[in-house]
């Protein structure tokens, strides 16, 4: 008879870790200034480690703990992260700590990472969409530890994530039921918890925090930012798109296109009689600008990703609308989110540095390999969706007995974006990225394809109506103003499509450029969005006035 | 609190801009270095003139800031501004940063009698302006693509009648603004590599230390953290474009809380501005030393 095989070898390779550190813990708790070491004794060469940090909140004293491991110790760890977002994520690359990154997003370091590429520092797996790289963390990116953060934790170890639950119940369920080391840094620890989001259970190794986790208004808009140019192009979306096809469930991108169309819902929306009939259910960030349209009576329900700092007091005061425990406080949850963007939604709006002639887009440009986050789950059309609502279906083609509907992916631009730049191009900067890079695939963050919409300031483009890739090129050409692309446009072919109803300037939508002013907007400066909010919303300091 | 020190090169220097400085430093660089400092209209028509008063004024800057107990967390330079930059990150010592200048401008000044110079391109992408500068350059009338000052504005450097031809195709293809700039050599192109070698062989023979801080390399707009890089940067920039906007995109990735240029001039903080509303700016060249000290300790205190 053979040997019995050993079917436990990863329970017992992380029990012999634990058993190494065992000197550094109480119980579950380790000491703050322990950390490092904690680290260094815990994570092993070439270890699948998930850091988390997406768009908002950082396990910033474990990432900044991680670079000051013993590099003969710990190396070669193979990194898998939603959010590339502080410098100290990418120092563990040029520490030598790191080699590999698996990774969602990458904007606030996108120059970084494209150099660390180029100069061989970094390996990239892969660039993902959130669900892929939450779907990928079951399959074969199953991580060997997980460094997270919590806001609060009791002395048995159950955690309180709250507002910024975000992802971390998916990055520690990962870990948990595959024998992972589950690392946490808690703000806070307390006797008794608002609630329980995580059950100590999955949770191995607590370390009190030397300062709370870094947190970031990233959907925080001023209104006063907002250009008269992006208010109009908000009426003709809300007459063209929004009202034309019934969209009742959607998502709003970060910009401030959508901010304006937030709050043209309460007057330009309210004018035309939408109220209740569109924007009632959302998938969105609790996005102050929001506020005016949940006061009049728009919105039935908010599911978010991830909290708002400042919006804390206001959620609490309207359970009916957002997802609030028997605490008062939010849950957030990023990977529920992101499968009700995908497969739930009505519509999808967002926004793009680039567009190429046949409707492609992308945040990558040149030297700045920046990924996308949620645009690409939510802007793809989940082709085997089933249910149907209203909007879903008025863009099924009549001609084909089996056809079914599609999901609305509308992409939001100014013919010339910062820096005066054109955003629609021939070809994207993301092909010569592809080449730089070494990636498999052009970064493109919206496919032509799945893209249905395009508006701009000169009109919008109704790409699902076209039937062959010269009209959709041509609906581009129209829309796309005095850039290279658009200078190709004649006014024959756009008279034609303007009566094929593939296009529509604002004169078609009968919206007029003249009205298109601020005074428009429900809110025009955050201390008006306070004062819709009853005095509720607290805006960060940043967002304040003091004059 | 992270501080962005940012140092700019020629071009800001102004009759009078030495006023401030500290009469003793003064004096001890023109022992080093034996040129008499004039600070007149007429002395900056000198390029080792302007190169050295340029320097002194940053170092005199460098000195009083850290004497009041300001570190920088990143220094950035930009063409000569890297001198007093890597001064500032503590690589390098006084008397030999003011000798390595002093032989760098006169090399800058003798390699190229005539005929050869700089312009500028606003309002054309660094890809349109390389296609333009590969339609005209030659063996025999060279010309290359040399700094990115930001997106839409960059320079190029080569002989004068190959500047001219480029300049003139680029108001052609839509540039705002193109013309040539008061700079007598092909700075930042491969034309001035024997200034390099010279440079080179003088910087090997110095007693350099570890940087205290990140250094924002000019060549390949990285940052780094070691003498090597740094070292091949105070020597080789002259051949390679400033890539400064790459530098000012790696340095916000950084997340610094405060940027402080250097005198003379503000044109960097313009820039900057362009790019960002997300941190404090300071300008050396429109506030006294202790006004800055103010702000930085205001600044400091509300983290």
């Amino acid at each position: 008879m053979t040997e019995e095989k050993n079917w436990h070898t990863h329970r017992d390779a992380k029990n012999a870790r634990l058993a190494s550190a065992s000197s550094l813990f109480n119980g579950k708790f380790a000491k703050t200034e322990d950390v490092v070491e904690v680290l260094n004794t815990l994570i092993k060469p070439g270890d699948k480690v998930v850091l988390e940090g997406d768009n908002q909140k950082q396990a910033s004293f474990l990432s900044e703990a991680l670079t000051k491991v013993d590099p003969e110790r710990v190396h070669d760890l193979h990194m898998i992260m939603s959010s590339i977002s502080c410098p100290e994520h990418l120092d563990i690359f040029d520490l030598g700590i790191a080699s590999k990154m698996d990774f969602s997003f990458a904007g606030p370091q996108s120059t970084r990472v494209s150099q660390m590429i180029a100069d061989g520092t970094m390996t990239v797996g892969d660039i993902h969409t959130y669900l892929e790289l939450f779907g990928r963390l079951f399959i074969d990116l199953i991580p060997n530890v997980v460094l997270v953060a919590a806001d609060k934790v009791d002395r048995e170890g159950n955690l309180y994530t709250g507002f910024n639950t975000e992802e971390t119940p998916t990055i520690v369920e990962a870990a948990a039921f595959h024998d992972g080391i589950v690392i946490v840094q808690a703000n806070e620890v307390v006797d008794k918890l608002p609630r329980v989001d995580i059950p100590s259970d999955w949770v191995d190794v607590i370390i009190p925090a030397d300062k709370p986790y870094q947190l970031e208004p990233l959907f925080t808009r001023d209104p006063q930012a907002i250009t008269e140019l992006q208010i109009l192009m908000g009426m003709m979306a809300i007459k063209g798109i929004y009202a034309k096809h019934h969209v009742q469930t959607l998502n709003h991108g970060v910009g401030f296109n959508t901010s304006a169309i937030e709050l043209l819902l309460p007057t330009y929306g309210e004018q035309l009689g939408l109220k209740g009939k569109i924007c009632r259910n959302w998938e969105l960030n609790p996005t102050p600008t929001l506020i005016p349209a949940i006061e009049s009576g728009w919105v039935q329900s908010i599911h978010s990703f991830g909290g708002e700092v400042g919006m804390e007091k206001y959620i609490a005061a309207r359970p009916d609308i957002f997802f609030v425990g028997k605490d008062g406080t939010m849950r957030s949850n990023r990977a529920l989110g992101q499968v009700a963007g995908q497969y739930a939604l009505d519509m999808f709006v967002g926004s793009t540095l680039q567009i190429d002639q046949w409707g492609n887009s992308s945040t990558v440009t040149n030297g700045r390999l920046s990924g996308f986050g949620g645009a690409p789950n939510m802007g793809s059309n989940p082709t085997g969706r089933r249910h149907s609502t209203p909007a879903w279906q008025s863009l099924k083609p009549d001609d084909d007995p089996l056809a079914k509907g599609q999901k609305l992916v509308v992409q939001m631009v100014e013919t010339f974006g910062a820096n005066k730049k054109p955003v629609f191009v021939d070809h994207l900067d993301a092909e010569e990225v592809r080449k730089e890079a070494k990636l498999a695939n052009v970064p493109i963050m919206i496919y032509s394809e799945d893209t249905t919409h395009i508006v701009t300031e000169e009109g919008i483009a109704y790409l699902y109506k076209t039937d062959s890739m010269e009209e959709r090129k041509a609906a581009i050409e129209a829309i796309a103003g005095v850039t290279p692309v658009g200078l190709r446009s004649n006014p024959e072919e756009v008279k034609k499509l303007r009566e094929k109803g593939i296009v529509a300037l604002p004169e078609d939508l009968g919206v007029r450029r003249e009205d298109a002013k601020r005074s428009l907007l429900a809110a025009q400066t955050m201390d008006d969005i306070v004062e819709w909010s009853h005095g509720l919303y607290n805006p960060p300091a940043k967002f304040r006035s003091w004059s | 609190m992270r501080n962005l020190w940012l140092f700019p090169g020629q071009g800001g220097q102004n009759p009078g801009m030495l006023d401030q400085v500290d009469p003793q430093l003064k004096e001890q660089v023109e022992k080093w270095t034996n040129v008499k400092l004039l600070d007149t209209a007429e002395g900056y028509q000198d390029s080792v003139q302007i190169q050295l008063s340029i320097l002194l004024l940053q170092i005199d800057q460098v000195d009083q800031l850290k004497k009041l107990g300001w570190q920088p967390t990143l220094v950035a330079g930009h063409s000569l501004g890297i001198f007093a930059a890597a001064y500032a990150a503590g690589v390098i010592n006084k008397e030999d940063i003011f000798k390595l200048v002093t032989l760098r401008a006169k090399l800058m000044q003798e390699c190229y009698p005539e005929g050869y110079g700089m312009g500028v391109v606003v309002g054309l992408s660094r890809p349109e302006v390389k296609k333009l500068v590969a339609e005209v350059h030659s063996d025999t009338n060279p010309v290359y693509i040399s700094n990115q000052n930001s997106e839409m504005q960059n320079t190029i450097s080569g002989k004068l009648i190959a500047i001219k031809q480029v300049l003139a195709l680029a108001k052609e293809n839509g540039a705002s603004k193109a013309k040539l700039l008061h700079v007598p050599n092909p700075s930042h192109s491969p034309l001035m590599q024997k200034t390099a070698d010279q440079l080179n062989t003088f910087i090997a023979q110095l007693n350099l230390h570890q940087p205290s801080c990140i250094y924002l390399a000019n060549y390949n707009g990285h940052a780094v953290r070691s003498l090597k890089d740094i070292k091949y940067d105070l020597g080789n920039n002259v051949i390679y474009p400033v890539l400064w906007e790459t530098m000012m995109q790696v340095a916000l990735e950084y997340q610094p809380d405060v940027s402080s240029e250097f005198s003379p001039g503000t044109a960097f903080t313009k820039l900057l501005k362009a790019k960002t509303d997300q941190l404090h700016m300071v300008t050396l060249s429109a506030m006294s030393i202790d006004d800055a000290d103010y702000l930085f300790n205001k600044w400091e205190k509300k983290e």
